[in-house]
């Protein structure tokens, strides 16, 4: 049997990797940040979604290029879920871009509590042979 | 044709670590009080069974087992879920029906149990209401949506954590006198604003509770409500709202907008404003979610909430009493039982049957009850009256 290429987005290896999230996850492979076009209203959307919201049209996976984004809220997660348990405490935030668009990760590089309003970049990681993720670094 | 429609009878299960009983014994204890005021199996018509998820117990098929445990397994039920705002949907949906002429009397049955796992297990389940694919794969548990809020709230406001501190503090005050409360202890504002921290800037004492419970309530028809009682409470004004499954796509983190939507829809259906309710049951599942609730709810303007609590207003005698219950804090929050809780406490304290007179809301004309489930996703409001003088 062909050994299948395994690929999974941030922390966890849940098994709901459909063939349009794979494309998205092996272009996150070559650091690339892709999000959704729909090519009937233009609506984007990042994360990207396969279908539109608006008009359930297939969305283009087009490659994001915004870099740099501030702090719109953050979490510490000190009593995390069972399978982040390890990896606790660790720093949840939305960052917001100057396009608006927004975008959930963890900041993995701090070195004091995180401020609302601070600038962030966004980063990628394999952060195992089987995971991969976008990151915010200040 | 719709009717009026009446709560007319309830009962509330001890809440806690319910160790001693399973979701069987849990809504037997909820149904109890009612079957012993006279509402027995054969006077109700169908049942709408309210639990938020099934990995708790690992119980398949719920619904049935619950209306099993009551007698009540030859009456057609069905089971409604909105995650945490489950028993209110629960009521929403049996509003409709007997609104609707469907049935005439109906009962509502909201049940959880949640400790037959770790805490770990249980934070990961709830991780789970989260977007699998997004969110999900960040580790973000439940409290750490409501920290979301919190912080952009606290930074938008320029809020010190100690005004959260303070809410629990009013929680654990009301729980402590709450026989049925899962955590029935008084909290100092030290204890309460330096606990561990769980989901920073939330602590311990900001989450409310992993509880098992139970609650009914009897909802019944105005043509047939004097069999019932004579002191009805009338479903006078109820609201649905929603909001973006993700949080990150939510217009704002410092208020819900599902929660306005509902409060919007049940003051309109209702004829009332904010200044007209005498009491509110929110969805304090976590402190700042609280603080928020007064917000949306109208009681007070957009981050001016702190001077409600800082003013004692939310006090069981103060402007517009909220949770005096203990609410989900540190009466508890067995997910599926908690809406149904909430209409419970207001028919109690309409009745003027809260439990203390140190906890007890003078001559409540309307109640409201505000559910939400996960952080926001689906918001239920109800409006209640007394139907009686
Ligand atoms: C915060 C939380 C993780 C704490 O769980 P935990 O650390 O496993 O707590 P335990 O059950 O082991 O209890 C340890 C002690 O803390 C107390 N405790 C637990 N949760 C508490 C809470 N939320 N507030 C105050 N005290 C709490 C217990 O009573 C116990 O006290 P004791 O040692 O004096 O007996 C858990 O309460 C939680 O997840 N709450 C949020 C629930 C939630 O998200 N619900 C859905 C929201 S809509
Ligand atoms: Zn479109």
């Amino acid at each position: 049997m062909a050994t299948e290429h395994e690929i999974y987005l941030g922390y966890s290896t849940d098994k709901a990797v459909t063939p349009f999230f794979k494309q998205f996850l092996e272009s996150l492979e070559k650091n690339k940040l892709m999000k959704g076009v729909c090519p009937k209203c233009k609506k984007e959307y990042l994360p990207p979604r396969q279908y539109c919201q608006k008009d359930l049209t297939e969305c283009q996976l087009v490659e994001f290029t915004e870099r740099e984004a501030k702090l719109y809220s953050f979490v510490i997660v000190d009593f995390a879920p069972e399978s982040m348990a390890s990896r606790a405490p660790y720093v949840v935030a939305i960052g917001e871009f100057p396009s608006g668009r927004r975008l959930t990760a963890h900041i993995t590089n701090l070195t004091s509590e995180p401020q609302v309003g601070m600038k962030l970049k966004l980063g990628f990681e394999r952060v195992s042979d089987k995971m991969v993720t976008y990151k915010w670094q200040v | 044709m719709t009717r009026r429609v009446a709560v007319v009878a309830g009962g509330h299960a001890k809440f806690g670590k319910r160790y001693d009983a399973t979701l069987r014994e849990l809504c037997a204890e909820a149904y109890k009080p009612i079957y012993d005021a006279g509402i027995t199996q054969d006077r109700i018509d169908a049942t709408v069974l309210s639990y938020a998820a099934s990995q708790f117990t690992g119980q398949g098929a719920g619904s049935a087992l619950m209306a099993d445990s009551i007698g009540l397994q030859e009456k057609p039920h069905l089971r409604c879920e909105s995650a945490c705002a489950t028993g209110t949907a629960s009521i929403r949906a049996a509003y409709g029906m007997v609104a609707s002429g469907l049935y005439d009397v109906m009962l509502v049955l909201g049940a959880e149990q949640m400790n037959r796992v770790s805490s770990a297990t249980a934070t990961e389940y709830m991780s789970r209401a989260g977007d699998m694919r997004w969110e999900y794969p960040f580790g973000i548990s439940f409290p750490a949506f409501y920290a979301l809020l919190a912080s952009r709230y606290m930074a938008e406001y320029k809020m010190p954590h100690d005004v959260l501190a303070k809410i629990s503090v009013k929680s654990h005050h009301y729980g402590a006198q709450n026989p049925k409360a899962h955590l029935p202890k008084e909290v100092t504002f030290e204890e309460a604003n330096n606990a561990v921290p769980i989901a920073r800037p939330l602590n311990l004492y900001d989450c409310s509770l992993i509880t098992d419970g139970a609650a009914a309530v009897v909802l019944v028809a105005e043509p047939r409500v004097k069999e019932f009682t004579d002191q009805p409470m009338w479903i006078k004004g109820l609201g649905a709202g929603a909001s973006e499954m993700m949080i990150q796509d939510r217009p704002s983190l410092t208020s819900i907008p599902g929660a306005k939507r509902a409060a919007a829809a049940a003051y309109k259906m209702a004829g009332l404003q904010p200044k007209d309710i005498n009491m509110a049951e929110v969805h304090d599942c976590f402190s700042i979610a609280e603080l928020v609730a007064y917000e949306d709810l109208g009681f007070a303007q957009p981050g001016k909430g702190r001077e409600l609590i800082e003013n004692k207003e939310v006090y069981h005698t103060g402007r517009i009493p909220v949770n005096c219950d203990g609410g989900l804090k540190s009466k508890g929050h067995p997910l599926g039982a908690t809406g149904v809780s909430m209409t419970y406490e207001v028919m109690a304290q309409m009745r003027g049957k809260a439990d203390k007179p140190s906890r007890q809301i003078k001559n409540v004309k309307y109640g409201l009850v505000h559910n939400v489930g996960q952080s926001g996703q689906f918001v239920n409001v109800i409006i209640y009256e007394r139907g009686w003088s």
